[in-house]
């Protein structure tokens, strides 16, 4: 089973006809199907970095160098993958009825003393990458922590050349602004 | 000393075979020690006739059970499923339906086995037994799971069961699934797992118990007979067969069924996801403290932290896992470990093993670390707890399980498997019906409102059911003869929206005039516990769909307005001016309505709001905005704030039309707005660390984390971390 890239890229774009999207949703899925995504992708991109996996509508981790980096394709970059990238991103909090009404204007408005709708923004592009809804309060959630390195190795079976490990750095980021503020109290 | 006979294989008895079942899959890592699933392999089209058999007497069975039943649940919205299970209790097939109960209906089975019944109770051919007891297994005191034995000469060699959900269970006004109960007693009529009838007939005094315990009788015992002509139907069917095929090759197959779709699930898991972590988190919110309970304690506002992890691993599994869930508390929405399977079986059956070989293979690569005892889901004191509605929070963490899931399609490129869902609440009611009969009373509308975008395309309008990929509601006619009101409203709510490049399904929300009650008492019903918080349901840029609405609208002078021929409210519009604009009065009811008297010409208000849209909504193709607006489905306002899209009507050619140009401003204009309103999050965190070394949240948040913190030391660890909190900070 496996599909052209012209129509990945309708099917990606929205373009291609219903009874079509249908028929791939329906069937068994296509092996070359990453290969061909990573390839879509890539064209289309201005920089030169490797596109080691999709990581939402603007997002990719990228290969630069020895590391492995968040990257818009704005071509801003926000740390290494490890590192939640919201904490890199630009991020507008809708914590008041006036700014909840901007979206959700009058019965769909949620109740500001409860619930923050975290917008978080490219500093590079201003695209609007992900929109957080939690109990005000709760920390910003690191959505995806994808596991490169297995699913190069063990599942593509092609490892990447030099091998991470497989953790959670964000608490680093974060540590460091805490001894920020802790100097500054000094 | 000559030992008892076991009515299993070769005279064991099931709990023999059971834990000798269990054993193999230990040591193996195969279902039922199958490491080499022959039978199926050696000739496929044997096998997959022999299923295609299976999977039509139970299709064939759910077909037969919609004919008999009475009930528009069953005959309309097909709320119903059978499955066919091993001796053991593990399912083989399940039919068309609600797909929740694929495990739950076997873990009744199990718990009869483990209970030895075989040899206390008796297990017979031609026994019915019954089960609606969510502390055994069940997502709800509603769904009630009919259960029947197969024999084979003397030997017990498998189980069929139907589960339907009913409209009365006896429970407390206003009796389906009542908001204002939280004690057990007020459940209404439980079984369970009990024997109601022998010899394939079903037994005269529990339809006396029935006749006298239920206002809906003869539509409960409709369904029982439905259930076990079904039932049988099926039994006969595999009869013929065990007959055709053999029953060596019967018992075999049936276990290399379960053993392949285990291996299949394992191979779609690495073919389609990404291993790694995936997080989210479902507040659960518990607004009791105006509800008139009889059990005092339990009248207060909680509400609860729901953390989700997935972890995709290497091996091809999937571990789930809600370390720093809150609290149980005294009300009818605590979990069960059981019913989170309900959970995972629907999830996996929609998206990934929906090929029509969904069984006990699909779930076996999936674990689910048991929640804490005495946390929302899994609270030690469950059997004194009513249990009328555990489903309302777990609905909510099925579709933010979805919504991982969705995330991890997409990174692997699989973008049209993308997609989420929330869920709803309501309006029930108990009272006259137009006929003069007391009883409860329940519509549909409830489960109608829109799944979150597709990554390929919008999401579904009104196509959204958690619990089942077959969404029906059900003909508005036959509901309007079954309840005493008439619905008003069928056009999809632009507001129900979640915004995105692409956006989801809208909602019809559900608006009823009561018409012909003497007397009715309204009262909220709930699929969510999402209410001031909405759920996180944006996807990589899109917006979850905000707030859904309980209202009761009373107008001033319904009477005046019909002498008139005056139009009566048929949309509700822009949301910020309902009140306005309605000529009346409008009474917002929140996530659970309490318990009010309704009359003549009141109209009840269920709003849906829907799942998440995906992708930034200022990258939205105008055409799609464009034909949204020809067809009604989204607003001026709405395009050009979110959409940022300039867009005028041509009155020649009767369509909406863009202004790229000017769209191409706005569109920019938006971008630079962003990029000087958002802040450096570091700044944001720094604001915020402050405001929590204060402790200046809401009371009802404090409760919350503090709740969280007391259930678990990675949660307090974890959230200190993030605020660089002192390490012995407590809120």
């Amino acid at each position: 089973m496996s599909y052209s890239k012209d129509d990945l890229r309708d099917l990606f774009d929205g373009k291609l006809p219903w009874d079509k999207v249908k028929e791939i949703m329906s069937k068994p899925k296509d092996d070359d199907r990453f290969e061909k995504y990573v390839e879509i992708l890539q064209e289309r991109v201005p920089w030169p970095e490797r596109i080691l996996l999709p990581l939402g509508e603007h997002l990719y981790v990228v290969q630069k160098g020895e590391e492995r980096v968040v990257k818009c394709d704005c071509g801003h970059e926000f740390g290494d993958w490890r590192q939640n990238w919201k904490l890199s991103a630009l991020i507008f909090a809708r914590d008041d009825t006036e700014k909840l009404e901007e979206v959700y204007p009058g019965l769909k408005c949620p109740a500001p003393n409860l619930c923050e709708v975290r917008e978080f923004y490219c500093p590079g592009c201003g695209s609007l990458l992900k929109v957080e809804s939690v109990p005000v309060g709760y920390p910003i959630i690191f959505d995806a922590l994808p596991d490169i390195d297995a699913f190069y190795r063990e599942w593509l079976g092609r490892p990447l050349p030099e091998e991470k490990e497989f953790k959670d750095m964000t608490h680093e980021v974060t540590r460091e602004w805490g001894r920020d503020l802790y100097q500054a109290d000094e | 000393m000559s030992e008892s006979k076991g009515i299993g294989e070769g005279g064991k008895t099931l709990k023999q075979m059971m834990e000798e079942k269990e054993r193999l899959y230990r040591e193996t890592g195969c279902y039922a020690g199958i490491t080499e699933p022959y039978l199926l392999r050696e000739d496929p089209v044997k096998g997959e006739l022999f299923h295609s058999r299976i999977m039509a007497s139970l299709i064939a069975g759910r077909e037969t059970t919609r004919m008999i039943s009475g009930s528009p649940f069953v005959r309309e919205v097909a709320e119903l499923c059978l499955g066919l299970y091993t001796a053991e209790g593990d399912n083989i097939a399940q039919s068309t339906g609600i797909q929740i109960h694929i495990k739950l209906m076997g873990d009744n089975i199990k718990w009869m086995i483990n209970k030895n019944y075989e040899e206390e109770v008796g297990i017979r051919d031609g026994d019915f037994f019954i089960s609606n007891d969510p502390v055994i297994s069940g997502m709800h005191a509603a769904d009630v799971y009919d259960m029947l034995p197969i024999f084979w000469e003397d030997e017990l060699v498998g189980w069929v069961s139907t589960v339907i959900m009913e409209m009365d269970t006896g429970a407390v006004s206003p009796g389906l699934m009542p908001i204002p109960n939280v004690e057990r007693g007020t459940d209404g009529v439980k079984f369970c797992c009990e024997r109601i009838g022998s010899n394939d007939r079903l037994n005269r005094d529990f339809e006396h118990k029935i006749e006298i315990c239920l206002d809906m009788s003869d539509i409960y015992l409709l369904d029982r007979k439905g259930a076990i002509a079904a039932n049988i139907r099926v039994r006969e069917e595999i009869k013929r067969i065990i007959n055709e095929f053999g029953i060596d090759y019967y018992k075999r197959a049936t276990k290399e069924l379960i053993e392949e779709e285990r291996r299949n699930q394992i191979a779609r898991i690495r073919q389609r996801t990404i291993p790694g972590r995936y997080r989210s988190v479902v507040p659960a919110e518990f607004p009791m403290a105006k509800q008139p309970v009889s059990w005092l304690p339990a009248k207060r506002d909680t509400i609860r932290l729901i953390p989700i992890q997935m972890d995709i691993l290497a091996p091809g599994r999937i571990v789930i896992d809600f370390e720093g869930v809150g609290e149980w508390g005294w009300h009818a929405f605590n979990g069960t470990p059981q019913a989170v399977w309900g959970g995972v079986s629907i999830t996996t059956v929609q998206t990934l093993a929906y090929d029509g070989r969904g069984n006990l293979g699909s779930l076996l690569p999936i674990e689910v670390k048991e929640p804490p005892v005495d946390s929302l889901l899994n609270p030690r004191q469950i059997k004194k707890l009513a249990t009328s509605t555990p489903w309302a929070p777990l609905l909510d963490v099925f579709g933010m399980w979805m919504h991982l899931l969705g995330i991890a399609y997409y990174l692997r490129g699989f973008r049209e498997e993308t997609f989420n869902y929330r869920s709803s609440a309501g309006w029930q009611m108990a009272g006259y019906d137009q006929m003069g009969t007391k009883r409860p009373l329940m519509a549909a509308g409830t489960g109608n409102f829109g799944p979150g975008a597709c990554g390929v395309c919008d999401g579904v309008d009104c196509g959204g059911w958690l619990a089942t990929p077959e969404v029906d509601l059900g003909s508005v006619e036959v509901w309007e003869l079954f309840v005493p009101q008439m619905e008003m409203c069928r056009r999809l709510d632009p507001y129900s929206v979640g915004y995105g490049r692409f956006r989801s399904g809208l909602a019809i929300p559900q608006v009823v005039m009561i018409h012909r009650s003497q007397q009715l008492v309204g009262s909220g019903i709930i699929g969510t516990a999402s209410d001031g918080i909405i759920p996180n349901l944006g996807q990589f840029g899109g917006y979850p769909g905000g707030r859904r609405n309980t209202m009761l609208l009373r107008y001033d002078n319904l009477p005046e307005l019909m002498e008139k021929r005056q139009p009566l409210l048929y949309e509700l519009g822009h949301p910020a001016d309902l009140k306005n604009r309605f000529p009346g009065q409008v009474f917002d009811m929140g996530l659970l309505a309490v318990p009010t008297e309704i009359y003549e010409g009141d109209l009840l208000v269920s709003a849906s709001a829907s799942g998440g849209g995906l992708g930034d909504p200022i990258e939205r193709d105008p055409a799609l905005i464009t034909a949204d607006m020809d067809n009604g489905l989204t607003t001026e306002w709405q395009v050009s704030n979110i959409y940022c899209v300039r867009t005028s009507y041509d009155e020649e050619a009767k369509q909406w039309k863009v202004d790229e140009a000017a769209t191409r401003k706005l569109r920019q204009a938006k971008r630079k707005e962003r990029l000087a309103r958002g802040v450096p999050v570091k700044q944001w965190w720094e604001k915020f660390r402050q405001r929590l070394m204060d402790r200046a949240l809401d009371p009802l948040l404090l409760e919350m984390y503090q709740s969280s913190m007391k259930m678990s030391q990675a949660f307090t660890r974890e959230f200190r971390e993030f605020w660089a909190l002192p390490n012995d900070f407590t809120l």
